[in-house]
């Protein structure tokens, strides 16, 4: 007998504590309800928006719902559909996938709910706010930067270039966007650059550390790499350490590196010399761009609102970040102690 | 307390009192010993939160919860018979993922040529215009009859090398589970196979009978106050979960599960064929695991070798061996894994809709699932008490 009531007082108090845990936590405010269902919170570019959305919209009075699909559409599909049945105002979406957030916005959009999507479009881009950096001129900026010393390093060397480039998960439009920009620069100098070697990483660290150190192995002359999110600059480091490649600009040995996003990490590395430019998406405006419009589609009972809203983004490089430091989110998380928290 | 000092304190005689508590507390006991009291569990627990959330008791949201309940339940189906045997199946979500990618590539009428040029099947089983049937009028039959196929391939293969080789069913699924999902992100390259046909689409999302509640205040109803009764996904599911508890409550084979599930041994002994009533019932769970792929397939409108990934396969044995089934094998029921995973999809519904961080959502949602296992244990040795008694 002694036992069972063990068990039920600790049934009792794990009640109690999740009883705490739920109803403290679901306030009620006054300005409404949205629902904000993200994909995963893994990178720097992914913390520093979910912080910026949701700081916002908390501070405006607003309830936030937020979800995390965990990176499995299908969970991300039944949390809206969770959020629509429970009316909800409004709909902030970072989709796991550009299929999966047409799908999510034609569903959001048959219940009269108006949807928004942050950074990561979705494959049909008609329906629904699409917040996102014009992806393709971003990667264009930057590895034109590399290019050029790249030129640079073709005429005192007359040695050819051989890129590599890591690519995101070609499901995710902005992966497509960020390789055809790469593919842009590198075809307007078939004299300097070899066929580049593509590295799929869909995203993943494991799966870009695994290729990247097999790519590096087979073909050790590799001197420009230029990778679809900076998320994985570590990763990078860690495999060219381990071929002593990993050399700071001005150097004998130097891979020219590049990236884009602009986070905290991109920016320190070109602060020491060893990255030589990044893409930079606005994170903070494209947050501005999707509360507002999503707000402002409440406001109006706006329930279907359609529109495209391009961050166009900036590089940031060696060359001029002493002066537009302070343009990319990267580098002012980066002055706030970032990377040291 | 005297008596009369007890008829002071309530009003009533200490006689009534006790009886009142009595009959309470039996009735605590019969809910707690029910082998219903998962669903009991989950009525509570809906009734209660249903104060703070009015919202969860409203016509849509219940329409909602049960369209999650149809793909979960079809697969668990499948995992509650794998279970009975006292074996497990890890490889529903990679069976899931092939059978996906399978139906897709039968089934798809455009695909993106950037997206798939560097896909070993581009050129052969892929091309620009489509599919192998792309257009045809059996596209979708035969990419159904395909996936199925496919899903009791594996499970077979599972079967075999578990009942042939004596190998432990854990590792079989396990390197089934790594083999087939790696196998299914290969064949497409991690790309979604989209464009498939409307009539496969219906499958995941279509209604047979829908319902309207309220007036009829506007010439025209909206598509989102219509609220679906009878799906497809209800009707398929709910048809391979009556086979399912046809076959185990009604059928020799569905004692040999059970016989097998107790002692393996004394039921080869007793003549039960045992590696065949192990065999086909992994393929049977492979099936299940085809049938939600259909399912889950449809409703993402894709055929995507990531379905069945993240957390599902926690979902399914979670919700099956909530329910009742034991993870020991002899034991369990399908309508038991249905309130398992009525349990299952409800929770997260209810997690979802109060406004917590994401940070906070899954320790909630496991405190609450170590909650619901501590009732059960509780019951569980208290059944045993009572037998012994």
């Amino acid at each position: 007998m002694k036992k069972y009531s063990r068990i039920t007082a600790i049934v009792l108090v794990l009640s109690i504590a999740a009883s705490m845990l739920v109803f403290g936590a679901a306030s009620a405010q006054d300005s409404g309800r949205i629902c904000f269902a993200f994909q995963d919170v893994s990178t720097e570019f992914w913390v520093a928006s979910h912080m910026a959305i949701i700081g916002t919209l908390e501070d405006q009075g607003f309830e936030v719902v937020q979800l995390n699909g965990g990176q499995d559409a299908n969970r991300q599909l039944e949390q809206i559909r969770d959020c629509i049945a429970q009316g909800v105002d409004g709909i902030i979406l970072i989709a796991q996938d550009g299929e999966s957030g047409t799908t999510i916005i034609s569903e959001a959009q048959e219940a009269d709910v108006p949807i928004a999507t942050f950074n990561r479009p979705p494959a049909d881009t008609s329906a629904g706010i699409v917040v996102v950096a014009d992806n393709r001129s971003v990667a264009r900026q930057a590895v034109e930067f590399m290019a050029q010393k790249a030129i640079g390093r073709f005429e005192a060397t007359g040695e050819r270039i051989n890129p590599l480039i890591l690519v995101g998960d070609l499901a995710d439009p902005n992966a497509v966007q960020r390789r055809a920009g790469f593919m842009d620069v590198i075809e307007k100098y078939p004299d300097i650059f070899n066929e580049p070697v593509e590295i799929a990483t869909e995203w993943n660290s494991d799966v870009a550390l695994a290729s990247l150190e097999a790519a590096v192995t087979a073909n050790p002359d590799i001197d420009f790499i230029f990778t679809s999110s900076d998320f994985l600059f570590p990763t990078i480091r860690s495999v060219l350490e381990a071929h002593d490649m990993w050399i700071p600009a001005g150097q004998q040995g130097h891979v020219i590196l590049g990236g884009l996003d602009g986070d905290a990490t991109a920016c320190q590395l070109i602060k020491d010399g060893y990255v030589d430019a990044t893409g930079v998406q606005d994170l903070y405006y494209e947050a501005e761009l999707t509360l507002d419009g999503i707000l402002t589609a409440i406001e109006q009972g706006d329930t279907q609102p359609n529109a495209v809203l391009q961050d166009p983004g900036f590089a940031l490089t060696a060359g001029n970040i002493d002066f537009q430091e302070m343009d990319s989110w990267g580098c002012v998380l980066l002055a706030d102690g970032f990377l040291d928290q | 307390m005297t008596s009369l000092e007890e008829r002071l304190v309530t009003g009533r005689p200490a006689e009534t009192t006790r009886t009142t508590l009595a009959s309470s507390t039996a009735f605590l006991r019969r809910v707690l010993l029910s082998e219903n009291f998962v669903l009991y569990l989950s009525i509570t627990y809906f009734i209660i939160l249903s104060i703070f959330i009015p919202s969860l008791a409203e016509p849509r949201n219940l329409s909602n919860q049960l369209s999650n309940v149809w793909p979960l339940l079809a697969v668990a189906v499948g995992q509650t018979f794998v279970l009975i045997i006292a074996g497990i199946d890890l490889s529903q979500g990679s069976i899931m993922a092939v059978t996906s990618v399978v139906g897709g590539i039968i089934m798809t009428s455009a695909v993106d040529p950037l997206l798939f040029e560097n896909s070993p099947i581009w050129g052969t089983l892929l091309h620009e215009n489509g599919g192998l049937l792309a257009g045809h009028n059996l596209a979708v039959p035969i990419a159904v009859i395909a996936m199925l196929l496919v899903g009791a391939l594996v499970g077979g293969l599972n079967g075999i090398a578990i009942t042939r080789f004596d190998m432990p069913p854990f590792m079989v699924t396990l390197v089934s589970l790594i083999f087939f999902s790696a196998f299914a992100i290969y064949l497409t390259q991690s790309q979604n196979i989209s464009n498939l046909p409307d009539s496969f689409l219906q499958l995941g999302e279509g209604d047979i009978v829908s319902v309207y509640f309220g007036e009829k205040a506007e010439p025209e109803i909206k598509r989102r106050d219509i609220l679906p009764l009878v799906s497809y996904p209800l009707v398929i599911s709910v048809g391979l979960a009556v086979a399912g508890q046809f076959i185990l409550r009604r059928t020799v084979f569905g004692r040999y599960i059970y016989a097998i599930g107790t002692n393996r041994k004394a039921a080869q002994i007793s003549g039960v064929p045992t590696q065949r009533v192990i065999t086909l019932v992994y393929m049977f769970s492979g099936v299940c695991a085809a049938v939600a792929s259909i399912l889950y397939s449809a409703r993402l409108q894709g055929g995507r070798p990531t379905t069945g990934g993240g957390n599902l396969l926690l979902d399914i044995i979670g919700a099956t061996v909530i329910g009742g089934t034991s993870l020991a094998g002899g034991k369990g029921k399908v309508s038991w894994t249905f309130f398992g995973v009525v349990f299952f999809v409800l929770l997260l519904n209810t997690l979802n809709s109060m406004g917590l961080s994401a940070f906070h959502i899954d320790a909630v949602k496991g405190i609450i699932i170590l909650v619901a296992a501590l009732l059960d244990v509780t019951r569980t040795r208290l059944l045993a008490r009572e037998r012994l008694a």
